[in-house]
Parts: C-alpha cells; sequence; structure tokens
C-alpha cells in the first residue's frame, strides 16, 4: 500500500469512527466530573449510631417543621436535640405536593430523610397530611389562583391514594396519621367557606384505604384549632360546632382518635375550661363531645398547644410565664388527662425565621440557640432537679 | 455584476433599516418602562376603587381589635396613605398565618401590620422603604459616657429574661465579653433598673423604650441601635403600580412630618 493509499484509508477509518471516539471522550469526561466534584452534602450526613430517647415522661412531644429543611444535617441536628430534650414523638408535616408534585409519581427524597433521622434517634413521629398539588387543584385560569390548602372534593380519592401510599412505606416510622390541618378554619380549607361534612368525607375516603395499607396505624382526624368563630363567619367555625357536624355526618366511624390544638394564650394551664374563652383546658371541652357521641374509648392527641411570648402579639405572656406555664401544663395533663395520649408542643425550630410572632413560639432558634424554655422543658421531660428561676426580682429604689 | 451590487447594496440597508427599527423599538419599551415608573396608574393599581388593606389586628400598638373597629399606628399611617391618593381605604382582619396568601390569591391589596422586611418572600410580594425600625437598642442615662457598644465591659446590662436582649447578651458573653447580667422579668423592669442606677445600660427594642418614655417624661436617657428590625408595607410582585405609588405616598408623608405625627400619637 503506497503512503498515499494508506494516509486515505486513515482519514476514511477516522471520518468513520469520529462519532463514536466523540461519544466515548464524552462519557470519559462526564466520569472525570464526576468524580472530582464535590458530592452533594445530603450523602456526607451519617446517620450515626442507633440511639434511644432517655425520658422520664414519654407523653413528651414536640412539632417539628423538617419539611422545609434543606439540608439534611439540620434534620438530623433538630432530631438529635429533640431526643436531648428527652421528647420521644414528633409531629411532623409530610405535604402531599412535596411527595407527588407530578400526578402518579411519587419522589420520597425528603419524607424518607426525615423518617430515617427519627428512627435512629429513637423517637416516633406522628405524620400529619396536606398541601394540595397544583395539579389536583382547579385550573381555571381566569378564577383567582387557589392556595395550596384548596382540596377540591373531586381529589378527595387521589388524596386518599397518596395517603395510603404514606401509610404503607413508613410503617415501620409513624405512629399515627393526621388527615388535614384545622379544616374548621377558612384559610386551612383553601379560603373557602368551611365544610365539616365535606371533610367527613374526605375521612371516609380515606379511612380504609389506609387501613388496607397499614392496619396497625392510627388515623387521626381533626387537628381541629381552638377558634371562637360562630356559624357564617368567613374565618371559621369554632370546634365544638365543627366537631358535632362532623359527627352528624358520620365521621365516627373513619377516626380512630381526635387530634386537638389547644393553645394557652394568656391563661395559666389550669384555668378553668370556657367555650367563650381560649385557653389549654378548653381541650376538655371537645373530650367531652367525644363522650357525648359514645367515642369514650378513643384517646385524644394534643398535636399543638404551647404559649407564646412574643413582646407585641396581644396573645402572648412573658418569657418567663411561657417557661412555666409549659412545665405546668404537662404537669397538669399527667395529673388529668388519661385520655390524651401525647402533648405535643409547638414548634421545636423553625428552619428559618417567620420574622413575626410565630417565632416566639420555638425551643430553638432558627440558627439552633437554645432558648431558656427548652432547659425548662428538658429538666421536665428528664426528670431532672429544676432549675432556680433565673430572673432578678423587680427592682426597687435605695 | 451592476445587478449583484445592488442586491448587495439593498441587502445591507436592510439590514441597518433592522438594526435602526430594533434600536427604536428597545428606545421605546424604555421610555415606556420610565414613564410607567415615574407615573403609576391609579385605576390599574386599585381597580376596585379602594384599597384593601390586610392587618392582624392583634399587635398594639401598631393594629389592635377592640370588637367595633380596628385601630392602631399601622391603621393611622393605611387612612394617611389612602388619604394622599384619594381613594378609600378598608381593613381585612386576618391572622398573622393567612396575611400573606391573602395577598397573594388577591384578597387584599396591601398589608400593613408590623411587617419584618423577609427576603424569602420576595419572589412573591414587594416591600415599600420601611416606615420604622424596631431594633434592639442600648439605653444609658442621657448624662453618661459614649457607648461604645464594641467595648462594653464590666458593664451592668439589664435585659428581660429569655428576650431578644438577653440572646444578644448571651451571644457577646460567649465572645468573651465580660459583663455583669441583670436579667428581669420584664423589659420595663430592666429600664427602671438603669433608671434607678442599678444598671450602666439597658437592652430593650425600640417600641419598649419609646412606651417607656411616653410614661416617664422627666427621665431623660440615650439610645443607640445595635440591631435593625425595619418594618414595612407589602404588595403583590405583580402589582408594580400599587407598590410604587404607596412607596412615594410614605415619601411623602415622611417629607411632611405627618408620619412622625403618627408616631407621637401611638408610640
Amino acid at each position: 500500500m503506497s503512503l498515499i493509499k494508506l494516509k486515505r484509508k486513515l482519514l476514511a477509518d477516522w471520518t468513520r469512527r469520529r462519532p463514536v471516539v466523540a461519544v466515548l471522550l464524552m462519557a470519559l469526561g462526564a466520569l472525570a466530573i464526576a468524580l472530582i466534584s464535590p458530592r452533594p452534602a445530603d450523602d456526607l450526613v451519617p446517620l450515626g449510631e442507633q440511639r434511644t430517647v432517655e425520658t422520664a415522661k414519654p407523653r413528651v412531644c414536640v412539632h417539628t417543621m423538617l419539611e422545609n429543611e434543606v439540608h439534611e444535617a439540620k434534620i438530623k441536628r433538630s432530631l438529635e436535640l429533640t431526643r436531648e430534650l428527652g421528647a420521644a414523638t414528633i409531629v411532623q408535616f409530610f405535604p402531599w405536593a412535596y411527595a407527588e408534585a407530578e400526578e402518579g409519581r411519587y419522589d420520597w427524597t425528603f419524607a424518607d430523610r426525615i423518617a430515617r433521622h427519627a428512627k435512629r434517634q429513637g423517637i416516633g413521629i406522628i405524620a400529619r397530611l396536606g398541601l394540595v398539588p397544583a395539579w389536583a387543584r382547579p385550573s381555571d385560569s381566569s378564577a383567582p389562583p387557589t392556595t395550596l390548602n384548596f382540596l377540591p372534593e373531586e381529589s378527595f380519592a387521589d388524596f386518599a391514594r397518596y395517603a395510603a401510599a404514606f401509610a404503607g412505606r413508613y410503617a415501620d416510622a409513624i405512629d399515627g396519621l393526621i388527615i388535614w390541618n384545622e379544616p374548621n378554619l377558612s384559610f386551612e380549607w383553601g379560603f373557602r367557606p368551611v365544610d365539616p361534612a365535606a371533610y367527613a368525607r374526605l375521612l371516609q375516603a380515606s379511612y380504609p384505604r389506609i387501613k388496607a395499607a397499614n392496619p396497625a396505624l392510627q388515623v387521626l382526624a381533626g387537628a381541629l384549632a381552638p377558634t371562637q368563630e360562630q356559624a357564617g363567619s368567613s374565618a371559621g367555625l369554632n370546634e365544638f360546632d365543627y366537631l358535632r357536624a362532623m359527627y352528624q355526618a358520620g365521621a365516627g366511624a373513619y377516626f380512630d382518635a381526635l387530634a386537638i390544638h389547644t393553645y394557652g394564650y394568656h391563661d395559666h394551664p389550669a384555668a378553668q375550661p370556657n367555650p367563650e374563652r381560649l385557653n389549654f383546658r378548653r381541650a376538655e371541652l371537645l373530650r367531652e363531645i367525644m363522650l357525648e357521641h359514645g367515642d369514650e374509648d378513643k384517646p385524644a392527641f394534643i398535636t399543638e398547644f404551647g404559649w407564646n411570648d412574643h413582646p407585641r402579639w396581644s396573645g402572648a405572656v412573658r418569657p418567663s410565664q411561657r417557661s412555666a406555664y409549659t412545665v405546668q401544663a404537662f404537669e397538669y395533663a399527667e395529673q388529668h388527662w388519661d385520655w390524651a395520649k401525647n402533648l405535643c408542643l409547638w414548634a421545636l425550630r423553625f428552619p428559618a425565621d417567620i420574622l413575626s410572632y410565630p417565632d416566639n413560639f420555638t425551643l430553638i432558634s432558627a440558627d439552633f440557640t437554645l432558648k431558656p424554655i427548652y432547659y425548662a422543658l428538658q429538666d421536665y421531660a428528664r426528670g431532672w432537679a429544676r432549675s432556680e428561676e433565673t430572673w432578678l426580682p423587680p427592682p426597687r429604689a435605695g | 455584476m451592476a445587478a449583484t451590487a445592488t442586491r448587495r447594496l439593498t441587502r445591507r440597508k436592510r439590514a441597518i433599516l433592522a438594526l435602526l427599527s430594533a434600536a427604536l423599538s428597545a428606545a421605546l419599551v424604555a421610555i415606556l418602562m420610565v414613564r410607567q415608573d415615574a407615573a403609576p396608574d391609579i385605576g390599574k393599581a386599585f381597580p376596585a376603587g379602594e384599597i384593601v388593606v390586610g392587618v392582624d389586628a392583634s399587635f398594639p400598638p401598631f393594629a389592635l381589635d377592640d370588637g367595633r373597629t380596628v385601630r392602631g399606628l399601622d391603621i393611622d399611617i393605611a387612612r394617611a396613605i389612602a388619604a394622599e391618593l384619594g381613594i378609600p381605604v378598608r381593613f381585612e382582619n386576618i391572622g398573622f398565618y393567612a396575611l400573606y396568601d391573602a395577598l397573594i390569591s388577591g384578597r387584599v391589596d396591601l398589608l400593613i401590620s408590623a411587617l419584618r422586611i423577609d427576603r424569602a418572600r420576595m419572589d412573591d410580594v414587594r416591600y415599600t422603604q420601611p416606615y420604622f425600625d424596631n431594633g434592639l437598642v442600648v439605653v444609658t442615662p442621657a448624662d453618661a459616657a459614649e457607648t461604645d457598644i464594641e467595648l462594653l465591659a464590666n458593664e451592668r446590662i439589664a435585659f428581660e429574661y429569655a428576650s431578644a436582649a438577653d440572646a444578644q447578651v448571651s451571644g457577646w458573653q460567649e465572645e468573651g465579653r465580660a459583663i455583669v447580667r441583670l436579667p428581669y422579668e420584664m423589659p420595663e423592669y430592666a429600664l427602671d433598673a438603669l433608671q434607678l442606677g442599678l444598671a450602666d445600660a439597658a437592652i430593650v427594642d425600640a417600641t419598649t423604650l419609646r412606651l417607656y418614655q411616653r410614661e416617664q417624661r422627666d427621665w431623660n436617657a440615650k439610645f443607640e441601635y445595635i440591631t435593625s428590625d425595619p418594618y414595612a408595607i407589602a404588595a403583590r410582585i405583580d402589582r408594580k403600580d400599587a407598590w410604587q405609588l404607596v412607596d412615594n405616598a410614605l415619601s411623602a408623608l415622611k417629607e411632611r412630618g405627618e408620619l412622625a405625627k403618627i408616631f407621637d400619637k401611638w408610640l
């Protein structure tokens, strides 16, 4: 073969093989980039050794807000601090919109993270479900946009399917499942008039599917908000009328326990319950309605409660009162509320400051600073000697 | 050959014309945008002919609901802005958790509710210039030597137990500053301690100090901000005209001293 022929052959071969070589080079490049690139931080967060919660008060529970936590290390730290607090249970929100942004395609990434870290810290989960993906809400572009709490009746079955899938997947991590949040508030019902009968139908749609997926799981109804709104109010309906209407609509057959929110506002935790007043023992009035409807064997869970110490909010007390009232509320429930399985304090920590009074409900600030109330509750939950009061008497002249 | 040259010339002319028209369009758009900035349209800003203000009336003295009506500093600011713009104002009392949803869903036009500027919400809302700073202040007697926050050492500092001021003082101690802590059950007690000479300085928020000074008019004290916590009005991100009009109105109220009068009435 002459030199010219050889050159032509090599050129022809190169032209024929060029695409293959290009693909190979690209693959090698991608591999090199993958090898030298830093790995996502999540892969670097070890679960750590299996832990158990050391507590003298197993009913102590906190409501966490881990669903919006971007960094897995912060999820882990939050749960470590929960364990160190002496809280064996958390209430945690698992938004449907996060898990099924695209209809029929589940992404459990964020829920998996929370479940595996909670399990490793020895903490049980009461899961709260809600937040509607865009595809399950009305899509009329000429109408005002709906909020993420807007669940149309035609999407009840889709919600039930998600709830069942969740219940099955996390059977070894969750102890209870709350269907929706505060449906007696218009805001939580998608800025529509509240509708206890529709909520009862949501329970009816969800309960059998959840039980089929996870028969041992407790299905919690309500998470009813404390409010004094009367029928016809655009803001909502008081929890007493709402619960009665739920029973009337046949909801009683479709829940295993009632979730109750009961905030203390200005009152001492032992202050008498009164339908005209928002206070801690208001929960007892809901319990009476359960008994009226023959549900004495069903427990209740206080899935949100607490006091706030914002300096300006009209519903707040002073920080010193907040610490004292919170511990006294646990003590009161210990003595008088055998029907309340857990008392879950709102809230452990927010991923970022909300920049208003809700920040003053937390035990830990967004930057992980432990507030004095954390230590007060820890003393109670762990059975440690109570710290002395740590403020000075009012100053006086001379 | 001549025909080819003519065609080339025509192509060149077309290209130049295209470039010129693109530049002209861009200039027109820019002029329109500038004009829009300069003169926001009130009909477009508030098409219902009124301003609907969302407020959480549970923050005295900024807003409170006395059972019949809502009143307070924020309410007066909203009324002053509406008067400046020459349209009526209506209030919707909404809990904080629903405030931003009410704005985004169009239920209200503005939020005037002791709102702290939240950068995380800036994809959805646009804040006006701040109208108040409720940051922490360090308060000292009027005749005290100049307070240098960076040099605070061995000072007796009074503050409210478990408050933001407490967190601030604790942070300084963690940095190694030698401070004598004087935690009290109420922020007013911290100011009392300062007034009585039991403390060298007190740390409270700006609102607490102003309210305290209303009751203690004979007491001379000076203060310096050590943190900033600005309050502003929020409009929906796509309601630029509304935001611009309200921001302009705020500027006018500040310049004429009317905003200061409202603050003097409530704080």
